[in-house]
């Protein structure tokens, strides 16, 4: 395994880097989260100002 | 919900600090800027040995990307990360030591630069021993900004805070990985590389690319996703853009060093990798900046009324222009032109100047009134001075950089008909003089424009009444 992974390293990087990327862009922008990710926006402008 | 109610104790004095240094280094660096600006333009201005372009210039970018830069990261960061955890920052002790060791580190460094003590690496000159100080002030940073994070009242960490994060752990391996060095003695500043050759080279545009892309844009972006917001009294367009944008810069500005080293010894591969991921970097850029403009949607007057709105907002713009002419340069057909030319020093100086001067004078204004509890700023008149001489000063500053470059790429590759080069060198340098007297007026104009900012701040800071003849247009702003 650790042999196969080394001798494509590239290849394998590359579609792990991608695959997390992607993965990342779907947990964004889940239609069913959109409400609950997008209402993080407002933390700046709640309470504060001291 | 009560303890998101409740009012921490915030530390602003250490955001006092640091507020006043950037100011302080900001001049400073401008300054430098425009001496040498004029040295360029008028040789005889090198006077003597510690004055000379060659030392002054890393004295130059030096002070602005890391004494004022750096100072702006620091107030700005700690003052957002406190106000979006709700949560006093931790370690007053840690973070004084931040304060106290990153101006000890930039005075060093500087010192090293003029006294001939470097180690020729652009961007990265300071020497061994200012290397490792600043690996400790940058640890003792990262220590206090997490622990923040970790004793935050609100339940999400908000997207600027993943700006910042990123901008912190990010510089911090590059710095370690590009200054590996070894000294010829403990006593001695004198120390050579790890890295040697293409290496080297390519490790140096690594550390020197990614400084542009995790300091001068991650970490003031992270000033956008927080300042832009609160001095619109809007949140930021969509939320789920700025997470794409993180997680898009973060992929992708790490492969774009390459493009710097173009037609060099550096396998044709490795060009070609770093031209493609600059130019996919052309997406979350204008992503961003999308995002952060849009902001206004629905309120575009305030854009008319509030001139440190107008501060933040340009900068975006600048922003968006120059990471729409980087990628553009690191396209190689288009860099065997640019490349050792003055274009590149006009696309340094628009996101430079355009961008994180502005967004930090955008912050400077917005943060100056809140930390010494003023209701508003000494003057909103003279903010719209400065931003409208400066703009003047940075577009005759990229024009003439533009024309300069593009001139002289020309220049150099121009043959006769005998297959002989038209122009000498020489003669390259001495068509240049006029934009570099255009370039050197610009800089006095953003000078005189960082020094309005001076006055106005120390006005704002002791408390003086606002001129009545600025009370009409300050009550407008906040209409």
């Amino acid at each position: 395994m650790i042999d196969w992974i080394s001798n494509n390293a590239g290849m394998t990087g590359l579609l792990f880097f991608f695959g997390t990327f992607c993965g990342i862009v779907y947990w964004a922008f889940r239609p069913s989260q959109k409400t609950v990710i997008e209402n993080h926006k407002f933390i700046p402008l709640e309470g504060d100002d001291a | 919900m009560n303890m998101l109610a409740e009012k921490p104790n915030y530390n602003d004095d250490i955001v006092k600090l640091f507020t006043i240094a950037s100011v302080f280094w900001g001049v400073v660096g401008f300054a430098v800027g425009v001496f040498i600006a004029l040295q360029m333009a008028y040789p005889a201005l090198n006077f003597g040995e510690y004055l000379t372009f060659g030392r002054l210039r890393p004295l130059h970018t030096s002070a602005v990307i890391f004494a004022f830069g750096g100072n702006v990261l620091f107030a700005t960061s700690y003052y957002s990360v406190q106000r979006t955890c709700r949560t006093r920052l931790w370690g007053d002790g840690w973070s004084k030591f931040t304060f106290w060791g990153y101006q000890l580190f930039i005075v060093i460094a500087a010192l090293g630069y003029v006294t001939g003590v470097t180690q020729g690496k652009e961007y990265a000159e300071p020497e061994w021993y200012a290397d490792l100080w600043l690996t400790l002030v940058w640890v003792a940073y990262l220590i206090v900004f997490l622990m923040t994070l970790k004793n935050r009242k609100e339940p999400h960490i908000y997207v600027a805070n993943w700006f910042f994060l990123g901008f912190i752990v990010t510089v911090a391996v590059l710095h370690l990985v590009n200054n590996i060095s070894i000294p010829t003695s403990l006593l001695g500043a004198k120390s050579y590389p790890m890295w040697g050759g293409v290496q080297a080279a390519m490790i140096q545009w690594w550390y020197g690319h990614n400084a542009v892309g995790f300091f001068l844009t991650a970490g003031f972006l992270g000033i956008m996703y927080y300042f832009v917001p609160k001095r619109a009294g809007r949140p930021v367009y969509s939320y789920r853009l700025s997470i794409l944008h993180f997680w898009s810069l973060i992929f992708m500005y790490i492969w774009a060093g390459p493009h710097h080293l173009h037609y060099t010894a550096l396998p044709d591969w490795a060009q070609t990798l770093g031209m493609t991921f600059s130019i996919m970097l052309w997406m979350p850029s204008w992503g961003g900046m999308i995002n952060g403009m849009m902001t206004l949607s629905g309120a575009w007057h305030k854009l008319r009324e509030d001139p440190v709105l107008k501060f933040m907002i340009i900068s975006l713009a600048f922003y968006g222009m120059s990471t729409f002419e980087g990628p553009l340069m690191s396209i190689k057909e288009v860099n065997a032109l640019s490349h050792y030319t003055d274009w590149t020093i006009g696309h340094v100086h628009s996101g430079a100047l355009g961008w994180v001067a502005f967004i930090s004078f955008g912050a400077i204004y917005f943060l100056v009134p809140k930390l010494w509890g003023r209701k508003e700023l000494y003057s909103l008149k003279l903010v719209n001075t400065h931003l409208w001489i400066s703009t003047i000063g940075i577009v005759l500053y990229i024009a003439s950089m533009w024309v300069s470059g593009i001139m002289e790429g020309l220049m150099w590759r121009s043959y006769d008909s005998m297959g002989f080069l038209e122009y000498s060198f020489v003669e390259t340098v001495m068509a240049k003089h006029p934009l570099y007297l255009i370039r050197a007026l610009g800089g006095v104009l953003f000078l005189a424009g960082a020094f309005i900012m001076v006055y106005n701040v120390i006005k704002t800071i002791r408390g003086d009444a606002v001129p009545a003849s600025s009370l009409k247009s300050e009550e407008a702003a906040h209409a």
